[in-house]
């Protein structure tokens, strides 16, 4: 309203003079006709508080929110700490076994005789993180146990469970001394020695203390291969101590670890029949499992849970892509190349990966060829099983030759040879060791290796993680994540610790939940990358929004300030 | 002749040495709707059966189908899809099983099936479960430009992402090698961007190309086939006849003839370890079959008796650990134990089902708390000015 009343103003002082009819002064009278009359004061503090007011709103509500809303929120995450641990700086997974000595003979003998043979253990031993550590088991004591362990026929529920081993030095008088037997199904190992052969406490070393360090480190010669490569795979290191393993070892532990499944804590087994024709069209699977398999899968439940389900498929041949089976005269058999075993399951037809559960399906598949084609045999080495290596395991059960047909049903005695394999396969699946011949102890040796292991695929997830989150900066990081890295990271220390500590149950079960909340983490729904925006996008997004809106307040800003700083 | 020779063996020796892979996976992806795009569908069924026909489980092959061509409504041959125009052989078969269909095929789909970070509740078929000893050929085909990939129309996936989740998936060890194979306009540039190792990439055009369809079928009357995947079929059908073929990659990236083809195929080799010749080395069945080196060693060796013995020894403990667990329960205070075991699982029970609710109401009323506090807001703001107008 000011100008124009200014305008108005002018106009009429303008009248005055020429009213006058003054001949100098109209070019006089046009130079205050352009100008704008000056602006009140009040008019000029109004405009600039409008000014300013707008720029509150930008700078105070639009910049926040517009921050608040189109920011990625990224959970703190222990980072470096994260990085160490996959980079083994942190956990150095050391497996010190405990072995009871069981003497029956005065202390101080039975002091030096451990003090030789510990000596002689330490000389032999090339992997430092493995260390055998003999100790005196308090004799009347071992004695209840052991006798009590006798009488269970298993060492592994003897009560102390942190003792891997119980050695038992039993004098004899005949046979050849000293010599050793382990206990099948026992942590027992027997020592017979002759009495002679006890070392007196003057002497450093002794043939007996020898033997027994020589038998000792022989029974965990595979358990320290198998930690050692696992180490060596893992953090990339070999410890120095250790010499490199021959080539053949390396090619054997690489085809180990090839065939064995990757670690779930649930396993699903399927056991199926396929026949290419309408025989036979029942087996006595439950009880056969029942028998069979149920207690090796109870043995196995500290590592794994086990689910089972059975199916037959009748009218369901081998893969028909691959070359049919030749008649072989000399096995009086048809035969199945090598090269085709890999091919002979059907995996366009049989309905194998039911897809259901929460775990890997582990797959057992037991075929009974035709009339016409039987015995159906492999042509290399005339077997008929061969597993798939983290697939499962296939048998060929040939009705017997003698039956004028093939059974209707099989019973459970014929499903025994086929258990028997399936056993076995399910065993190296699950990468059980073959040595030493005592089962509690290739329990145990499982039992430490798969803790290194997960212990390993833990950390190196979070290694990942880490490396991803710096990486990615567009992905958000919810706090259920920065959570569950602290749980792993909490519970790889822990089982480091029992590790350490040699309480391995623990390092177990702690390694297993470590894993766990280690996938959850990295697997964190909410975890994918908004998708790439070029800088470009960004421009065309909010050009055409804040460039109409910008401008005038831009220019006005820069109007004030020239204003003012005149 | 020698030279070459001894140039050869410390290579193959070194690629034996290496861990070999034990499963395959396929990521068959077409990226294109609607009726005219008939030869994307097609492509990827063809692939689809070739995969399957040289021994790829229907668990292992993702199958990604944004349109279903067999029940459009303006096919002439209801029920079918062919890739020839001599219908000989119709791809849809008795026997396919899609795994993301219409409109479940989006780039974030896509990069949550790479990466694996699905909800929980996806079934595992709809998964892909690798790991570190898995061979995985990623074939897509859509419309597509300089590095991006349309996906329906609707949004775009580009080179950036996509190397961004072959990364992710290295990181975490869900892939031995992969195949990369990609049939569109400007191929070349989707994977040009990748930085993940042990990837061999192939595409169908250079920069700046068009990828051409084959041939039309003029009964269906539109395209059946694009030229790129058409070739690499003949050469997949005609020469890989079985599972034991040892044709190399080198064979298939040899058959391309740029003539054929009509634009320029693509390979990249620099992020395999061992390079080109390594690469060219690996057999077409690493990638396209599911050939696995099978043990025939007859298990342990142990005789039936032994393992009857060792059964009866594995019970046996079984006994003794449950009579112990029985014990050590009894020495416990029984009524509590009781209790114990009656309350667990109704306090399961509610928790569950409060956890549920409560996610679905506090979101609910966060989000109904945010919307009418912009409204108070708003209408705060009106009122404010207005009463500033007023004064």
């Amino acid at each position: 309203m000011a100008p124009t009343e200014g305008a108005n103003a002018s106009s009429t002082s303008n009248t005055t003079p020429n009213d006058l009819k003054s001949p100098g002064t109209p070019p006089a009278a046009e130079t205050p006709k352009t100008l704008p009359p000056p602006e009140t004061k009040e008019s000029l503090r109004l405009r600039q508080w409008v000014i300013a007011s707008f720029w509150a709103v930008v700078l105070c509500l639009g910049l926040p929110m517009w921050w608040k809303t189109t920011a990625i929120y990224r959970a703190d995450l222990p980072l470096q700490h994260m990085t160490d641990w996959a980079e083994g700086k942190i956990c150095k997974p050391v497996f010190p076994l405990r072995i009871a000595v069981e003497a029956p003979f005065q202390l101080p003998d039975a002091h030096n005789l451990i003090r030789t043979t510990q000596h002689a253990l330490d000389d032999l031993n090339e992997f430092s993180a493995h260390h055998l550590r003999l100790i005196l088991a308090d004799i009347p004591v071992a004695r209840n146990a052991s006798q009590q362990m006798v009488t269970d026929g298993m060492g592994i529920s003897s009560n102390d469970r942190d003792i891997a081993l119980l050695l038992r030095l039993i004098p004899v008088e005949t046979g050849t001394t000293p010599r050793s037997m382990l206990q099948t199904y026992a942590t027992r190992l027997d020592i017979y020695y002759a009495a002679h052969q006890i070392p007196s406490s003057s002497s450093t070393g002794s043939p007996l203390a020898t033997f027994i360090a020589e038998e000792l480190h022989s029974i965990f010669a595979e358990e320290q291969a198998l930690l050692a490569y696992q180490l060596s795979t893992n953090v990339g290191a070999l410890t120095p101590k250790m010499k490199a393993p021959s080539p053949e070892k390396v090619a054997e532990l690489e085809r180990q670890s090839t065939r064995a499944l990757k670690y779930a804590p649930t396993y699903h087994l399927t056991f199926s029949l396929f026949s290419p024709t309408s025989v036979p069209s029942a087996w006595e699977i439950e009880s056969a499992l029942q028998q069979y398999l149920a207690p090796l899968l109870e043995s196995f439940s500290f590592i794994s849970n086990f689910t089972v389900d059975t199916q037959v498929q009748l009218y369901a041949g081998f893969s028909p892509s691959i070359r049919q089976p030749e008649y072989d005269d000399n096995l009086k058999a048809w035969t199945l190349r090598r090269e085709d075993l890999s091919g002979f399951i059907n995996a366009a037809e049989w309905p194998l990966s039911p897809s259901i559960g929460v775990g890997p399906t582990v797959n057992f598949v037991l075929y009974v060829p035709d009339q016409l084609q039987s015995p159906l045999l492999i042509k290399e080495n005339g077997g008929n099983s061969w597993l798939v290596p983290q697939w499962g395991g296939v048998l060929i059960l040939n009705p017997p030759t003698s039956g004028k047909n093939t059974p209707t049903v099989l019973t459970k005695d014929a499903l025994a040879p086929a258990m028997h394999a399936f056993s076995d396969q399910l065993m190296s699946l699950l990468g059980f060791p073959q040595t030493p011949n005592s089962l509690p102890l290739r329990l145990a040796t499982l039992e430490r290796v798969r803790a290194a292991s997960l212990l390993f695929s833990a950390s190196s997830t979070l290694g990942a993680l880490a490396r991803l989150t710096k990486a990615l900066p567009s992905i958000p990081i919810p706090d259920t994540v920065a959570k569950s890295v602290d749980l792993t990271i909490a519970h790889l220390q822990q089982s480091c610790d029992s590790l350490r500590d040699g309480r391995f149950q623990g390092a177990l079960e702690h390694a297993r939940t470590a894993e766990v909340e280690a996938e959850k983490a990295f697997f964190e729904r909410s975890m994918v990358g908004q998708v790439y925006f070029p800088d470009e996008h960004k421009v065309a997004v909010y050009l055409p929004l804040l460039g109409p809106v910008a401008v005038p307040l831009v220019m006005s800003l820069l109007k004030e300030i020239k204003s003012v700083v005149r | 002749m020698f030279s070459s020779a001894k140039v050869l063996l410390p290579l193959l020796l070194s690629t034996c040495a290496l861990a070999e892979h034990t499963s395959n996976w396929a990521v068959l992806v077409s990226t294109s709707r609607f009726w005219f795009n008939y030869r994307h569908l097609a492509n990827v069924l063809s692939l689809y059966r070739t995969v399957k026909r040289l021994g790829i489980p229907d668990s292992q092959i993702i199958l990604m189908l944004p349109d279903d061509m067999a029940c459009n409504p303006r096919n002439a041959f209801p029920g079918t899809v062919y890739n020839n125009a001599d219908r000989a052989l119709d791809l849809y078969g008795d026997n396919i099983e899609v795994d993301y269909r219409g409109y479940e095929v989006t780039v974030e789909n896509f990069i949550r099936l790479m990466t694996d970070r699905v909800s929980e509740d996806m079934p595992r078929s709809k998964r892909l479960l690798t790991d570190d000893r898995s061979n995985i050929l990623v074939y897509m085909t859509g419309h597509g430009g300089n590095e991006f990939l349309k996906f329906q129309d609707a949004e775009e996936i580009s080179a950036f992402d996509l190397a961004d989740a072959f990364e992710q998936m290295w990181e975490k060890k869900r892939y031995h090698e992969i195949l990369f194979m990609i049939d569109t306009c400007q191929a070349n540039t989707m994977y040009s961007k990748f930085y993940s190792p042990n990837i061999l990439a192939t595409g169908s055009s250079e920069i700046d190309q068009s990828s051409y369809s084959h041939h039309a079928d003029n009964d269906v009357g539109v395209a059946v086939i694009d030229r790129y995947t058409y070739y690499n079929l003949d050469f997949l059908e005609t020469q890989v006849r079985e599972p034991t073929s040892k044709l190399t990659m080198g064979n298939l990236f040899d058959s391309y003839d740029e003539e054929k083809i009509h634009s320029h195929p693509g390979i990249r080799y620099d992020l395999f370890p061992g390079g080109e010749a390594a690469a060219r080395n690996r057999l077409v069945m690493d990638f396209f079959g599911n050939v696995q080196n099978v043990d025939i060693d007859g298990g342990s060796g142990k005789n039936e008796t032994q393992w009857l013995d060792e059964l009866k020894a594995i019970d046996n403990m079984i006994e003794e650990a449950k009579r112990r667990h029985n014990e050590s329960l009894h020495l416990q205070p029984k009524p509590q134990h009781v209790v114990e075991e009656a309350g667990a699982p109704a306090a399961e029970q509610s928790v569950r089902k409060e956890g549920a609710v409560r996610v679905d109401e506090e979101s609910g009323w966060a989000k109904q708390l945010v919307g009418a506090a912009a409204l108070l807001g708003c209408v705060g703001l009106w009122a404010a000015g207005s009463w500033f107008e007023s004064l």
